[in-house]
């Protein structure tokens, strides 16, 4: 239940993630295109694309935690004895889910603080730079007790999209 | 203290094999508490380190690269490869060579590119004769070079570890010169190994199967001309060139080679989404760490350090390749630079060397260790590719390295190899 919960999440992030690459690139076209051809630069396009990656960067960090996307040194987990890196991996799970708790925590703190503020060109709340990673901490959290779940189930977590 | 904690911990969690975008993170935020500093001031960091507009070249770098190899310009390129070279002795495996270089060029990632190339190459080696640990060699070497071509997104990655102080026009004609001499090492030590162990020559094609194959490569290759002269020209941007070059990746895979389906360009799509999330997080992560690594003054100790060692710039630039190599084998490759750039840049620039000079020589060394275990990644993907161990293809790999070794160490110690082109176009 809480297996299949993750991985329609999970692909969720992903779809979402590839939407917001497409209006990345159109955001960043439409800035070219409004420079040579509108003769009429868009001032939003710049910023809100750099608002716009922080949630792709965010959406597939999320995913890379449960598709195990993210590169670590393996050599002494491979060379480890069954019982020692079942602990091993368990410990690894569960640094990274402090760490997802401790990013979504001041990251929510951040964008409250900063609620009042707005972004220049956009005309939206600065706490929608800080929201991004507030979300994802608490992603990595789930995904990361997935994870122990399932080691703990002798299981392994299927990616959401191979 | 503070830094013990730091360089320790940081250790310990990459030991483990916590990942390195998580160790370096917990690490940082592990001092911050231990300088009883809030938690928020490294996030805070974070951010603001993922937000120059320029980070956006990185995903759409890396989107181009997905869709170039789902979408049938590999094939074309060794086609192209094969006609050129492929009667010279060991043809294959200096097809080989040509074929990962050109597209290097198109994908700018050494991973991408020995995927695509191996996948089509290394089954038509073994199937002809060579053995797979050449097989293997040739293509993961030839594939490196794709790190200093201009679609490199380690190249704007370095750019950004090097807080501005190099225009990424500048970075992207620096590497040219380096990437000729790469492929030109690689060829070299292609021939050697073919006729020390006899491969045969194939056939010349005619001038017209050359011509015929070029003009079906040339959309393709086409990709790398539109970010040089882009740039150069102050028509876009880095990131708006990465995403005319993303549009012109889709326009040929669908509308001129007609190979990549509705599955494939999702799947492409959501490669980039997790390596962006992947490149990216590491990105901000360092920043944590590089804002702690600069309020120890750790560029400044290593820098005493290393002047313990020697006052003389070649056993300094010496001791940094080393080290570089040494921490390329255990990191990626953009962890990599994001943590070493801050510390060995200031070093090499009091020695003379320039900052366009130290990232090609960084990226060679990157490169290197993606071809080194224990954290091989290109060697890895060869190895599956080919079906040999690890262990067999190390076995025959000293003539490939002596190879990029010679090169390097030429990009190190003959700075016009990396700074003539810059030199002549910019100034």
């Amino acid at each position: 239940m809480y297996t299949r919960f993750c991985a329609v999440l999970a692909r969720l992030c992903l779809k979402l993630g590839v939407l917001g690459l497409m209006l990345l690139v159109l955001a960043v076209l439409y800035q070219v295109i409004g420079r040579y051809v509108l003769n009429d630069t868009p001032t939003w396009a710049e910023s809100g694309a750099v608002l716009l990656v922080l949630y792709v960067t965010m959406l597939g960090m999320a995913v890379g935690v449960r598709d195990a996307g993210h590169i670590g040194l393996e050599s002494l987990l491979v060379l480890a004895p069954d019982t020692v890196r079942l602990k091993m991996e368990l410990l690894i799970h569960g640094l990274v889910t402090i760490f997802g708790f401790v990013m979504a925590y001041n990251c929510a703190v951040l964008a409250q603080s900063v609620w009042g503020y707005n972004i220049p060109t956009l005309g939206i709340s600065e706490a929608f730079k800080y929201a991004p990673p507030a979300i994802a901490g608490g992603l990595i959290v789930l995904f990361s007790i997935e994870h122990i779940i399932a080691l703990l189930n002798n299981n392994e977590v299927e990616p959401s999209w191979h | 203290m503070a830094l013990t904690i730091l360089c320790v911990s940081f250790t310990l969690l990459l030991l483990l094999g916590v990942p390195v975008a998580f160790s370096i993170g917990l690490s940082s935020l592990a001092t911050l508490l231990f300088e009883d500093l809030p938690l928020a001031v490294g996030f805070q960091q974070m951010i603001s380190g993922m937000n120059p507009f320029s980070f956006l070249a990185i995903p759409f770098f890396i989107f181009a690269g997905e869709i170039m190899m789902y979408g049938g310009i590999a094939e074309k390129i060794v086609d192209f490869a094969k006609s050129i070279v492929g009667h010279v002795r060991g043809g294959l495996g200096m097809s080989n060579v040509l074929a990962c270089t050109l597209f290097g060029g198109v994908s700018g990632s050494p991973v991408a590119d020995v995927s695509a190339m191996g996948a089509v190459l290394i089954p038509q080696m073994k199937k002809e004769g060579y053995d797979a640990d050449y097989a293997v060699n040739v293509t993961t070497h030839a594939s490196l070079v794709g790190a200093l071509m201009p679609t490199s997104h380690n190249l704007i990655i370095f750019a950004l570890a090097a807080s501005g102080k190099v225009s990424i026009a500048a970075l992207i004609l620096a590497g040219i010169v380096p990437a000729i001499v790469l492929t030109l090492c690689n060829l070299a030590a292609a021939y050697a190994v073919a006729v020390k162990r006899g491969y045969p020559a194939g056939t010349f094609p005619g001038w017209a199967v050359v011509g015929h194959s070029f003009a079906q490569s040339l959309p393709g290759l086409l990709i790398v001309v539109i970010i040089i002269v882009g740039i150069l020209s102050g028509a876009f941007t880095a990131t708006e060139s990465a995403s005319v070059a993303v549009v012109w990746a889709l326009f040929l895979a669908v509308m001129v080679y007609k190979k990549l389906t509705r599955e494939q360009f999702l799947k492409a799509a959501c490669k980039a989404v997790k390596s962006t999330g992947a490149v990216l997080l590491l990105i901000g992560i360092s920043s944590m760490f590089g804002y702690l690594i600069g309020l120890y003054g750790v560029a400044e100790l290593t820098g005493k350090m290393l002047a313990d060692i020697s006052a003389t710039p070649w056993v300094i630039f010496l001791c940094v390749n080393v080290i570089l190599f040494v921490l390329g084998t255990f990191l990626d490759m953009a962890a990599t630079i994001l943590i070493c750039t801050p510390i060995f840049l200031p070093i090499c620039q009091q020695m003379g060397m320039s900052t366009e000079q130290f990232g090609i020589v960084m990226l060679i060394n990157c490169a290197l260790g993606l071809n080194t275990p224990p954290v091989g990644t290109t060697q890895f993907v060869g190895c599956t590719i080919g079906e040999v161990s690890v262990g067999t293809v190390m076995k025959t790999i000293w003539p490939f390295y002596g190879g990029l070794i010679a090169a390097l160490m030429l990009v190190t110690y003959v700075p016009a190899f990396s700074m003539w082109l810059p030199n002549l176009i910019l100034k």
